[in-house]
Order: structure tokens, then sequence, then C-alpha cells
């Protein structure tokens, strides 16, 4: 019997990251350099292999695990980039500080190339089991932060295996390819299958009904950390849903999904919107606010079922995938600014007044990623998120465009006061911290702003 | 003359970027300046249909490319966003700050985009891009006691009607398989099953900006609060912004739908007429009253397009551009007042007449062009609206009589409030303050000579509107 071949080329991303993490675990003080140099390299590949021919790797079949296509591509050097910036406005950390992030960084770029259940799930996990260690600050609220996000994520794990052991039975494949299978299957397998695993797999996206841990986590883990949930792990989970949607579930049982995926956006958006709008504090506002962009970033899918038979059916797809990196390139950016300009957490609203004079670089970058948020120009990255999510939508399912309308309108009214506060208020206490890393996150957002097309072409997928 | 188009968007936007950088008004005129001059030379050298265009690819993936034109009914537009810029840069230059400068010539990019755009993704984030620094004006430089609810107000109907909006422009996309404004106008406009769902989205969109009652409750409290240059571009401007959508786009692009929801539109048009007009006539503040007798003029215009008819449609795009003349120099002159009285309620004014005769005089020619009197531009649009819609005949007759008696109430409140303000002894108010000056008049008379221009010799515009791509 003839081993597998296997491309290492495909892999060069994943074991870079990888060795990365090993290298930092014993580098000392030289960690974070090490996490730099190790994770630029492996962004570097993978938009190498970006851009040339599309590789795949461990094949049963006609079918792969592991595919390094424009998109996978994209996505790993995004979560390699976003990875770097959050230890770039670390400060100084261990080097075991250094060893989670890599090793996170590896899983999401295993979750970017991952194309059957299993590896998915495990790419999954490997981002989140790392952040159990990360996110608990020493201290009586830290602990808090750290079980409640042990607990929500075991939970939320358990969900989705089940949900995925359930394909399993249904389908008899877990490779995504041959989840079509599951249109033969028994319909109710199927359906309590893709409803486990899309709910479980919503936990990561903190997608309502599985949205409570992140508002708590985000305000009480070092503000860094808060940063890479609501970036990169956040991405991870977009990433997953997408993949199974769009590479398994659209065909076997896109009506199904598409059910359950319109139950979480609408439920995110008004559960999102209306806690945000409550929020006095920083940090709490853009936790709230994000499980609403996770209800918009999933409206698409939702409008799954009506897409079924059309030739452009990876639209919806698309589209979310374009929401969920233009996001993510915003919350970066919010989030990198706020920990250049805090010393502590990220503290309440008030304390932001009149940052625009105080901290006039972080506060541009803030702004444009607030603003970017609310969805308007000149912040042209929101903009554009919004109108390939609405494109989308007004051709699929008009309704679902007007929910999306309603919590965009709600958005402003927070996001226009977070502005206000900084643009005019008063009495910021402010450091001025890692202008090299706020300067690359709004250098990001203003290339994406400019080029669209950076984002949307490798965004773009096909069947 | 591609070069001149970009010119005239790009010319505002590097003005307000120079002007909030170097902190100088002056730079921000002069962009206003070029600007006005790029947009003024246009007509030259044109074609048929549209004149000139260009056009580059930005994000063909959302359909999205830098596509602009222009023809005879977006360059009256575009040029009258570009004086009213360059007025309200040169009013402010006089005694505002630089930063307000920079926001107006925002203000002025933006909407001079969303009148030359041919690409219905970039009209969409024009129309967005119009919304903060107007909300800055108001919110930083307005009234002090209402400035922030009218802000929030405005900004929260204003992204909920363009978002909406957006919705139905991304489902005509996806009906026609193409953005391109004039293209889509071409092919006859969307398939008869999604017109009347279109139509109904785009229509609520720019209902809102227009504002059509009952969507304009924003409009009063946004222009009592904003700062005089603030009021002069939100009538100048940004309503020309929801008619100029309504009739071009709404109207081009869903013309089956259009004629479908032709007459709950112009119901609500009569309705809106009359209901402002009644409010206008027990309206004690002068700002106000200016307000909502915006609401009334833009019922006209929307009454016009509603009948469809060509005569209907040549009416509302004259009708809007005398509004946009006439409101603006009304609410330069409610601004002149009020800074040197102190107050805008017009139970504590009276006696302009004698205190500033030529203020008075500006405010009567003002008043009396915007109740239509024959031979300013105020009366051609409105003549010919309820013409255009006794012309159809059966129920449309009784929305031209309703029109008409809003006229009558037009003339009612306008004669109300000069009587207040100009006319009776002095008041407390009033003696001794300062009469106009010549940096004002400069700015005024503009305007002034316009109204009185098109009043004489409306033919050339009609004509030119007649050119237009509809």
């Amino acid at each position: 019997m003839a081993a597998q071949t296997i491309d290492h080329a495909a892999l060069l991303p994943l074991y870079l990251a990888a060795a990365t993490a090993a290298v930092a675990l014993f580098a000392g003080r030289a960690a974070r350099a090490v996490l730099t140099a190790g994770l630029s390299a492996s962004g570097a590949a993978a938009l190498w292999l970006l851009a040339g021919p599309t590789r795949a790797t461990f094949a049963v079949g006609e079918r792969h695990s592991f595919v390094a296509d424009d998109a996978a591509m994209g996505l790993a050097a995004l979560f390699a980039g976003l990875t770097v910036l959050v230890a770039a406005v670390s400060g100084r950390r261990s080097a075991e500080y250094c060893f989670l992030l890599a090793v996170s960084a590896a899983g999401g770029i295993t979750l970017a190339a991952g194309r059957d259940l299993i590896t998915l799930l495990v790419a999954v996990e490997t981002l989140t089991v790392p952040l159990y260690v990360l996110v608990a600050k020493p201290g009586r609220t830290g602990a808090e932060a750290g079980v409640t996000f042990l607990i929500a994520s075991i939970a939320s794990s358990a969900t989705a295996l089940m949900g995925a052991a359930l394909l399993y039975a249904a389908s008899g494949s877990v490779h995504l390819a041959g989840l079509g299978a599951l249109a033969d299957g028994h319909p109710g397998l199927a359906a309590a299958g893709t409803a486990l695993l899309l709910g479980g797999l919503g936990f990561k996206l903190a997608a309502a009904p599985l949205h409570a841990w992140a508002p708590l986590v985000l305000e009480r883990a070092p503000l860094p950390i808060a940063a890479y949930l609501a970036s990169a792990s956040k991405l991870g989970g977009a990433v997953a849903v997408i993949w199974v949607v769009h590479f398994g579930l659209a065909e076997g049982a896109g009506a199904a999904a598409g059910i359950v995926l319109a139950v979480l956006a609408v439920a995110s958006i008004a559960v999102g919107n209306l806690g945000a709008l409550a929020q006095r504090r920083t940090v709490g506002l853009l936790a709230w606010s994000g499980i609403a962009h996770a209800g918009y970033l999933l409206a698409p899918l939702g409008a799954l079922s009506a897409a079924a038979g059309r030739d452009d059916a990876a639209g919806a797809a698309s589209a979310a995938l374009a929401y969920a990196v233009f996001f993510v390139l915003l919350e970066a950016g919010a989030f990198a600014s706020l920990t250049a300009v805090r010393e502590r957490d990220g503290g309440a609203i008030a304390d932001l007044g009149g940052l625009w004079r105080t901290a006039p670089g972080a506060a541009t970058v803030f702004l444009i990623a607030v603003i970017g948020l609310a969805g308007l120009p000149p912040a042209l990255a929101g903009t554009f998120a919004k109108v390939a999510v609405l494109e989308w939508l007004a051709s699929a399912a008009v309704w679902l465009a007007v929910v999306v309308v309603a919590g965009a309108v709600v958005g402003l009214a927070y996001y226009l006061r977070l502005a206000r506060t900084v643009l005019l208020g008063r009495g910021a206490v402010s450091r001025r911290r890692f202008g090299l890393a706020v300067l690359a996150a709004g250098a990001a957002l203003a290339a994406v702003s400019l080029a669209p097309q950076l984002v949307l072409e490798f965004t773009s997928l096909s069947r | 003359m591609g070069l001149i188009l970009i010119a005239a968007v790009a010319l505002p936007f590097a003005g307000a970027a120079l002007t909030w950088w170097l902190r100088r008004s002056g730079i921000g005129v002069a962009a206003a300046a070029l600007a006005l001059v790029a947009v003024a030379v246009l007509p030259a050298g044109r074609d048929e249909r549209w004149w000139h265009a260009v056009e580059f690819a930005w994000a063909p993936l959302i359909r999205l490319d830098f596509a602009l034109a222009v023809d005879g009914v977006s360059w009256p537009l575009a040029l009258l966003t570009a004086l009213l810029g360059l007025l309200c840069c040169l009013h402010n230059a006089r005694t505002g700050s630089p930063v307000l400068t920079a926001l107006l010539l925002a203000v002025q990019g933006a909407s001079t985009a969303v009148f030359l755009a041919d690409n219905l993704v970039l009209f969409f984030i024009a129309f967005e891009a119009v919304l903060l620094p107007m909300w800055a004006v108001i919110h930083r430089y307005g009234d002090e006691a209402t400035r922030r609810h009218a802000a929030g107000k405005f900004a929260l109907f204003t992204v909920a009607g363009s978002l909406l909006m957006a919705t139905g422009l991304f489902a005509a996309v996806a009906d026609t398989g193409t953005a391109g404004l004039g293209d889509v106008i071409a092919a006859g406009g969307v398939s008869e099953p999604v017109s009347l769902a279109v139509f109904v989205l785009l229509a609520i969109g720019f209902a809102v900006k227009a504002p059509l009652w009952p969507l304009h409750s924003w409009l009063p409290d946004a222009h009592t609060a904003a700062p005089t240059v603030g009021s002069v571009l939100l009538a100048g401007v940004l309503l020309k912004l929801g008619t100029y959508g309504l009739i071009r786009v709404a109207g081009g692009i869903a013309p089956d739908g259009a004629a479908e929801a032709a007459p709950v539109i112009a119901a609500l048009a009569a309705v809106g007429i009359i209901v402002a007009g009644l409010v206008c006539l027990a309206q004690p503040e002068i700002k106000r009253l200016i307000a909502y007798s915006s609401v009334a003029h833009m019922g006209f215009v929307v009454l016009a397009f509603a009948t469809g008819t060509e005569a209907g449609v040549r009416a509302a795009l004259f009708a809007n551009l005398a509004h946009g003349l006439i409101t603006p120099l009304l609410f330069f002159l409610a601004g002149a007042l009020k800074t040197r009285t102190r107050t805008g309620q017009l139970a504590e004014l009276g006696g302009l007449r004698t205190a500033a005769p030529a203020l008075a005089g500006m405010l009567g020619f003002a008043a009396l062009a915007s109740l239509g009197l024959p031979g300013l531009a105020g009366f051609w649009g409105e003549a010919f609206t309820v013409y255009a819609a006794a012309d159809r005949g059966g129920a449309w007759i009784a929305l031209a009589a309703i029109a008409a008696l809003g006229a009558f109430l037009t003339a009612a409140y306008l004669l109300r409030m000069l009587k207040h303000v100009s006319h009776g002894p002095q008041a407390a108010a009033v003696e001794g303050i300062p009469g106009a000056t010549a940096g004002e008049l400069a700015v005024w008379s503009p305007l002034a000579a316009a109204v009185l221009a098109l009043g004489l010799a409306p033919g050339p515009l009609l004509d030119l509107l007649a050119t237009g791509v509809l």
C-alpha cells in the first residue's frame, strides 16, 4: 500500500506558524521578536501561495482535507497579521504568552484551509484552547473571565461535535464536499445535526443565543487579548460557519441551514444592538455591537434557501466572508488604538472624552474604525462591507435586508455617541504607546478603503 | 472634459482637507470658487444626452465603478450646489471657524458626487458621505439648546432612508445585471414584477431626504438648530438630493412602479402642502417657518413628478431649482436677522423696514419669490405643477385644486411673516441694529439675480431640462 503523498508547499504557512510557536516557547526575552518574524514569514508564505496556483493535500479520492486556495491563503495571511498586531500591542510579555498566541494563529491557519469536519473542529479548538489561559488575568475578575470562557467554550464545542457526529451519521462523510449526500439521508438527523453544528460554531462568532460570554470576557480580559478575541478569534468562528455552510450544507441541507442561520442573524442583530445601546463602557459597547455585526455577517447565509439553483449561489458565502474580513479589520483597528491609549482596561466611554486632542494619531484610527463599524463614509471599509451584504440580500431576501437596515440605524445611535465623545468630550488622560502598530492598523484600513479589491478578490468564492 | 468632471467633485474635497489641515478659510473659498468654475464650463463641447462621462473600475466585484456623467438634469443642480457652496464659504470666511468651512466643502463635494454619479453603488456611497459632515455641522455649530437632539434625529432619519434606498438600488442592480444609472434608464428600468417593490424602497429613502410628509419631522428641528450656512446647504442642496433621486433614480429605474405608486405619492404630497401651510400659518419662529415652507415647496415638486407627464417632470425639476435658490436666500436673511436681533420669534420682531431697509427689502423680495409672484422664479414651477396635475383629469383635478389652495396658504403665511417682521412699529429687539453690509449683499445678490433671471426668462432652463436623460 502506497503512503499518501503530502504537498508540503501547501502546508508551508502552517509549518512556519507551528515552528514559530515551538521556538517562541524557548526564546526567552526574544519571544516577541521570534513571533513577529515567524508569523510574518508564515503570512508571506500564504501570500506566495495566494499568488500561485491552488494547491491541495491530504486527499481521500477526489476530496481534500487541506486546500490552500485563494480564500484560505488570504485568510491565513490575515490570521498571521492580526496575531502579529496583537503581539505588538501587548507590550513586554513572557515567552509562554507568545507561544500561546502563535499556537492560536496556527489553529486559525489550519481552519482557513480545512475542508473536513474533523480538521475544522480540531482547528477551532487549537485556535480557542490557548485563549483559556490568555483571557485570565490574575485576580478575581480575571478568574471569572477565564472560567466563563472555559465553560461556554467547552459547552459549545460539545454541541458542535454532536452536530458533526449527527451529520456524519446522516451522510456517511466527514468531508464537507460529501455532505451533499445529506439530501438523501434521514432529514430529521440532517436538520438536527445542522442546527447543533451551526449553533455550536456560532459561539466562536458570539452570535445569539450563545453570545452572553463575549461582553463579560472581553471586558475582563487583558485589552490585547480582547483585541484578539474580537478580531482573529471572531474571524475563526466566521470562517468555520461559512466553510461548513458553503462547502458542505448548502448543497444537501441548504433549507435547514438557511433557517437556522436566519434565526441566528435576526436574534444577534436585535440582541447586540439593544445591548450596545445600554453600554456605558467602551469595550462593552464594542463587544455588544460585535454581536450585532455577527448577525449582519450571518444574514447573507440566512438567505441561502432563496439562492438555491441560482448560478451565483456562491454569492451568499462571498458576501459573508467579505463582511467578516472588513469587520475584523475594523475591530482590530478599534481595539489596537484603544489598547494604545488605555493603561489597564477599556474604561468608560466618557474616559475617552477629548482623545482627539490628547492623542490625535490613535484617536484618528479609533474614529475611522468606529465610523467604519457604523458603515459610513469616509471610512469606506465599513461601507463596502455593508454594500456587499446588502447587494446580496436585496437580490435574495429583502426582508432580511430591512432587518439589517434597522440594526444599522440603531447602531448609528451608539457609534455616533462614541465618535462624539472622542471628538468633543473632555478629560481624557491618555498614554501614547505602540505608535507603529496603530499606524499599521490605520494603514491597513486605509488600503482596503481605497482598494477594496484587495479583500473582495480573495473572499470571492466559487463552487 | 472628463478631468473637469472629476475636478468638480475632487476640488471641494481637496479644499476641505487643506482648510482643515491649515486652518485657513481662504483656501476653502478658493477651492469652492475653482469648483464653481469647473462646473460652469461643463456645457462647453457637449454631446447629446450625456454631455461628458468618465469611468474607472474601482471594485468590480461589488459593481462599483467610479463613473461620473453630466446632462441637462444634473448640471443645473451641480451648478446650484457649487454656487451655494461658494456663497456659504464666503459667508463663513468672514466670521466662522475654518473647520466649519471644511465641513461645508465636504458636504458640497459629496453632494456634487451624488448629482454626477453614473453608477448606482457610487451614488449610494456619495449619498451616505453627505451624512457625517452635515451631522457635524449641526452638532458642533448649531444652536446651543437643540443641536444635539436635532443632529441625532437628522442622522438617524437619513441613514434609515439611505439604507432602504440602497436596498432598492441593489435590488435593481440584481434585476438588471448592471449598476450603470444611464444603462438602467436606457434599458427601460427594472422588470415589471419587481418594479413596484424597488420603487417603494427607493421612494421611502428619497422621501425622507426630500422630505415628503409624513417623513419630514427631522427637517424643522435640523433647520432650526443648524447654523445659517448649515440651513442654506440643507435647504439648497440636501433636499435636492431627495428630489433628484426621486425623479432621476427612482422614476428612471422603476418607471412601472412609479406609475403604479403615483396616486399615493401625489396624495401624500398634496397633504404635505396643506399641512405644512397650516403649520406655517401658526408658526411663531422665523427659521422654523421657512423650514416648514420647504416641506410645502417640496410637496409641489413631488406632486409634479407624480403626474408622470413630461410637463409635470419638467415642472418638478424647475420648481426644485427655484426652491434651491429662494429658500437659501431666505435662510441667509433669517440668519442675518437673528444674529442682529438675537431672536427669531415673530412676536418680538417688527419695523425692520425702517431699522434696516436693505435687509427688509431683500426679505420682502425673497418672500415674494417664495410665494410664487409671477416674474420671479418661484412662480413657474408651481404654476406648471397645478397645470400638469389638472391636465391629467379625474381625481388629479382635486389634487390640483388642493395644490392651488396650498399656493394661497403660502402667500398667506409669507405675508404674515412680512407683516410681523418688516412692518409695524419698531420692536425693541430691532431698534438700532446695523444695516446690511456690503459683504452680506455680495453673498445675497447672486441668488437674488438668479431668482429674477429665472423668473423673467424660464425658457432656456426648461429647454435644458428637456434634454436630460430621464
